[in-house]
């Protein structure tokens, strides 16, 4: 139920900066729909005249033809132009809206601390991003749009009936506003779970086919490729099962829909049998309003499939609320208030979410301005933490955390599908191509780059596909070097390069870091090299620390691996 | 364009065939209901109507009852026909060789099976009655009214021709249109994906906000072509409502005027009375239902075909992966060697073979490695071994049993794979061990994390929760993970690895190499490589270079 609860907001969230767009849409709907019944409506008042003013001569001559006659062609006119304007405008305004909430979207995941569980599945964020920012849709298009025009449409043919009797508008109009709306209800009830569970099997598909293609020779080699086929299919008889309660839900309200507008119409009949028994009304008259009932009741059809899915689209305000809802305050990190130094870190205890116990507990910590640490230790022992707290990554739940402007290097090479130029201003926009060629023949990538055709617009594909891992990491290397900041946070810089293009990084780290400031994440030996202090972290805290020229720091770099 | 599932559509005719009827249903009742205001205007009552009304309302619920079940058995139909063509598809990508050059990559394979396929249901389920319907509804109709007034069908029959030959022309540009449209949606979200995976890089750049604003520009360009194809797509149906609307609004005016006296042509000589005229009026718009339907499903039609397409693409019949669905029989025995006599093998459509009276013989126990530049057909070989294809002629025999289609899922039992990038299956490091062989335990997975040294890894009861296809994993990891995999393989005698150190830096490599040999004691190892350290350390090298033929 807690979709329901946050769907008002998220309503709104819909709305906001297109209200004019999204109100036209509406509007140019229940236009659409107006211009319907009247035509019809009309062409029934008018041939039931024409028909009795033709059984006398006399007032065959003077009916005046002309003006109905027009009034007819006009609203075919009318309802044409409407319903092309109608969908242009409630298609464009839903496609802006989609367009804003997928930016708002991405720039809540970009948090720091936000969607930390999804970041290791870049897959699934995709589709909260693509899909489930899609299914959003029909709470306007399917949803909102066609209930407006319908129900707009049920109380303007209530009213016009009203005119002809109280009784009859004040009966017809809420039968139509409760029937129509009321079975697609009913429908949406009966689909809920449905429609939900469809979106649910159907990611399993996905994820058990790319899993059978992409794992065939471990489940080939292992004999269970019967059991993964045997998995697939159940996921598609899962969505069948689902499909099925959709497909009944949603024939069932179309038969009840039907049988309700019979209904309508029927009674709208006898009422106007009694009517033109008792003199009230002409029969002119009775036909218009037989043919407005028999118009009123089909706007409401539209409302079926909107109904009967909305369980899915539920489902994304489920998911997304959360995300979308939090406030877009990008966190800052405060400057030290000592002007000496460029880390300053007092009592901090920090950890990621849902984890029991801290990774780091009432930590202190000062690096000063031109200082280069090396943050030491084990798998595990928190030195990844550490960096992500300085660089602002993982917010403390205690303590005091502040620090210069800061740059991280990954431990991975993350390259983007992009020229060589694009990945590169990632780190300054604005950076000329001669600052970009300065990056590179600092990072030495230069030669290699200008051997190749297209230069610095050479396209890498996918994680900068095309490029070996040393090239790969000089890139990183040189985007780093065009990055303003006093300080630079390296985590395992070299960890999968040969020892000979590791130690070129290194230099060239090194020489173009010049003075800023330098903190490394490391458990090789060639690294760690680089600092004047060793920091060895453990248990949450730090355990040992050591000055370049004390003979703990030989001890220290001693107990580290080779590379 | 050829779609093979066509014949099979024209068994729901049952469905579509009541829908059919519950449109023409309304024949009847629209006359009842005129013949109900001809009563009223001949000043009979409330008495002369309820009748008539009663057939009106009974009518109204065979008709609801009629499109309910159509619609139903159309849509069971269809349901069953998806089901067949996803299950068809999946065990031709389950039963599939890896060698065969045509195989799809596991995400497009995915999305065609999956979202793509959906679109098959709404095709089949909705198109091919509207399809019965518009070649049966709208002629019964004309004729109902041409029986009253040729003129008023004859205004019908000027509307109704206009209307496909305008939604032809403007589907022709729809078509092009709509392919531009997906060509930027496959843009969008291969430019997401990609920056999503390195959302922490872009972010310690500080460059969060130049990427929101490319992926606004992209959302943009995409909102953008979208419009472009809903504007023809509105725009034929605009015609369409036109067209419809114009003739409803001319038959409404002609009968109006002929029931006045000033248009006295086109009843057959007679005079239209006001039961006929509002019969003739009430069928107008039903007459063009049908083709107003069609358009709103045309666009499924055209998803739909091309769902059909691809999955027929999916589901051609290719090199095939020798009992791959078969269930392993009892595996023991002493380790086995590998004997090859007289192999023949060739890619499909290749112009050379890449083996052509290949023999070899490798000890039990014996490791070897298989030395050649890239291309000359190491992994083909270890593939062949494997029974990941099946030979073209002479013979594979693993411990003295040949590798027939008969033979190859118990031999496979007792192999184990360890490939450059292993895959990984969201779930725990012990689930991606024992990959739901039921025949492993707890204790075995952990003893695998013990030989390839994963402890650090793994986590308490190997337990740790790996990301999307091992992403928390480094490349090393990831391959002492697939050894880890091998090692809980109960009765394992060889082990097959294909260039298990390319793409590692040398401290990583050394780890592997010795993983791998620790695996490999006392089983027979052939691998594929380039690493002379890993080359050094194996019984004999085989450069397969001038062995080929």
């Amino acid at each position: 139920m807690s979709a329901l609860r946050l769907l008002p907001a998220i309503l709104r969230l819909l709305a906001e900066g297109h209200r004019g767009r999204l109100a036209l849409g509406a509007l140019l709907a229940a236009a659409t729909v107006l211009a319907g019944i009247a035509l019809l409506g009309l062409s029934g008042w008018f041939i039931t005249a024409t028909a009795l003013a033709g059984l006398v001569p006399a007032t065959a001559l003077v009916f005046d033809v002309f003006a109905p006659a027009a009034a007819i062609r006009l609203l075919a006119l009318v309802r044409t132009a409407a319903r092309y304007g109608e969908r242009l405008v409630t298609h464009d305004a839903t496609l802006r809206t989609l367009e804003t909430l997928r930016v708002r979207l991405f720039r809540a995941y970009a948090l720091p601390g936000a969607a930390r569980g999804l970041l290791a599945r870049p897959g699934r964020m995709l589709f909260r991003l693509t899909s489930d920012i899609d299914a959003l849709e029909s709470f306007y298009l399917r949803l909102g749009v066609p209930a407006i025009a319908a129900v707009g449409a049920a109380l303007v043919a209530g009213a016009a009936l009203s005119f002809i009797d109280g009784w009859l508008g004040l009966g017809f109009g809420p039968f139509l506003v409760f029937a129509g709306l009321g079975v697609p209800l009913l429908a949406a009830l009966v689909g809920r779970r449905a429609a939900r569970r469809r979106a649910l099997g159907l990611e399993a598909l996905r994820v058990r086919t790319i899993d059978l293609v992409d794992g065939q020779t471990d489940l080939l080699l292992a004999g269970r490729m019967p059991a993964q086929l045997g998995a697939a299919k159940r996921a598609d008889a899962y969505l069948a099962a689902a499909d099925d309660r959709l497909n009944r839900a949603e024939c069932g309200a179309g038969f009840l829909l039907g049988i309700a507008g019979c209904l309508g119409l029927v009674g709208v009949l006898l009422a106007c049998a009694l009517l033109v028994e008792q003199g009230a009304i002409g029969t002119p008259v009775a036909a218009f309003a037989l043919l407005l009932a028999l118009a009123a009741m089909e706007p409401f059809a539209a409302l079926r499939r909107g109904a009967v899915e909305i369980g899915r689209s539920l489902l994304a305000v489920d998911r997304l609320a959360p995300t979308l809802l939090s406030p877009l305050v990008p966190s800052v990190v405060p400057l030290p208030l000592d002007q000496r130094l460029a880390v300053e870190i007092r009592g901090a205890t920090c950890r990621h979410d849902g984890a029991a116990a801290p990774v780091l507990t009432a930590l202190d910590l000062a690096i000063a301005k031109g200082e280069r640490v090396a943050l030491i230790g084990p798998s595990g022992a928190g030195k990844s933490s550490l960096m992500q707290a300085i660089a602002g990554e993982l917010p403390q739940s205690a303590g005091h955390v502040a620090t210069l402007p800061s740059a991280l290097l990954t431990q991975r090479s993350e390259l983007f599908r992009d020229t060589v130029a694009g990945n590169l201003r990632l780190a300054h926009a604005g950076a000329s191509e001669a600052e970009l060629w300065a990056a590179l023949d600092a990072a030495g990538l230069g030669a290699d780059i200008r051997a190749l055709p297209h230069g610095l617009a050479t396209r890498l594909g996918d994680g900068g596909l095309g490029l070996s891992g040393g090239q790969g990491r000089r890139l990183a290397l040189a985007r780093l070097l065009l990055r303003p900041v006093p300080l630079w946070l390296l985590d395992e810089p070299t960890e999968a390069l040969d020892g000979a293009v590791a130690a070129d990084v290194l230099a060239r780290v090194a020489a173009a870091a010049s003075d800023r400031t330098l903190v490394i994440a490391t458990h090789l030996r060639r690294e760690a090299a680089l600092a004047d202090r060793l920091i060895a972290v453990g248990g949450g805290g730090i355990q040992r620390e050591a000055r370049k020229g004390t003979p703990g720091y030989d001890d220290m770099l001693a107990g580290l691996r080779a590379g | 364009m050829t779609h093979p599932r066509a014949p099979k559509i024209g068994r729901l005719s049952a469905g579509s065939l009541l829908s059919a009827l519950a449109a023409l249903i309304w024949l009847p009742q629209a006359a009842l209901l005129a013949l109900s205001v001809q009563a009223l205007a001949d000043g009979g009552g409330f008495g002369a109507v309820v009748v008539l009304a009663g057939f009106v309302l009974g009518l109204g619920v065979l008709r609801a009852g009629a499109e309910a079940a159509g619609a139903r058995l159309s849509y069971l139909r269809a349901r069953q026909l998806l089901g067949e063509a996803r299950g068809e598809a999946l065990h031709c990508l389950a039963t599939g060789s890896p060698l065969d050059p045509r195989r799809h990559p596991a995400g497009l394979a995915a999305s065609v099976l999956a979202e793509q396929a959906e679109t098959l249901l709404p095709y089949l389920s909705r198109f091919e009655p509207v399809r019965l319907r518009v070649a049966l509804v709208p002629p019964l109709i004309l004729a109902a009214v041409f029986s009253q007034s040729w003129v008023a069908a004859l205004i019908l029959l000027a509307a109704a021709p206009l209307i496909p030959v305008f939604m032809a022309l403007v589907g022709w540009r729809a078509k092009a249109a709509s392919e531009a449209q997906m060509v930027e949606m496959g843009g969008m979200n291969a430019f997401l994906l990609d920056r999503l995976r390195g959302l922490a890089t872009i972010r310690g750049l500080g460059a969060i906000e130049a990427t929101a604003e490319r992926l606004a520009a992209s959302a943009r360009g995409l909102r953008q072509r979208t419009m472009a194809v809903l504007r023809i797509a509105f725009l034929s149906s605009a015609v369409l409502e036109l067209f419809s609307a114009l003739g409803v609004a001319m038959v409404a005016v002609y009968v109006g005027f002929h029931l006045l006296g000033q248009l006295g042509f086109g009843a057959w000589g007679g005079r239209l009375d006001l039961a006929q005229g509002l019969f003739v009026l009430m069928l107008a718009p039903a007459f063009f239902e049908p083709l107003r339907d069609l358009s709103a499903v045309w666009h499924d039609r055209a998803a739909g075909v091309a769902a059909a397409d691809s999955l027929a693409r999916l589901a051609a019949p290719g090199l095939e992966v020798p009992g791959a669905l078969d269930r392993a029989g009892a595996a023991s025995g002493p380790v086995p060697g590998v004997e090859i006599e007289h192999l023949h093998f060739s890619h499909e459509g290749a112009a050379k073979p890449v083996f052509t009276d290949f023999s070899l013989n490798i000890r039990p126990g014996e490791h070897v490695a298989l030395t050649a530049p890239s291309g000359a057909g190491k992994s083909t070989l270890l593939s062949l071994i494997a029974g990941l294809a099946p030979v073209g002629a002479g013979c594979i025999a693993i411990g003295g049993t040949a590798l027939t289609g008969a033979s190859a899922a118990s031999l496979r039992a007792r192999i184990a794979w360890i490939g450059q990038r292993p895959h990984f299956f969201a779930g725990t490091v012990r689930g991606n061990i024992a990959l739901g062989r039921p025949e492993i335990g707890l204790m075995d997975v952990l003893d695998a994390v013990a030989l390839a040294r994963l402890q650090g890894v793994a986590g308490p009861g190997a337990a740790r929760d790996l990301g999307e296809g091992g992403g928390g994993l480094s490349g090393g990891e990831q391959l002492r993970l697939a050894i880890a995999r091998a090692a809980a393989t109960p009765d394992l005698g060889l082990v097959i690895a294909d260039e298990p150190t390319a793409h590692l830096d040398r401290a990583t490599a050394a780890e592997v190499t010795a993983g791998l040999l620790a695996l490999a004691e006392g089983r027979t190892l052939i691998l594929a490589t380039h690493d002379p350290v890993l080359i050094a350390a194996m019984d004999r090298q085989i450069d397969l270079t001038g062995a080929r033929s």
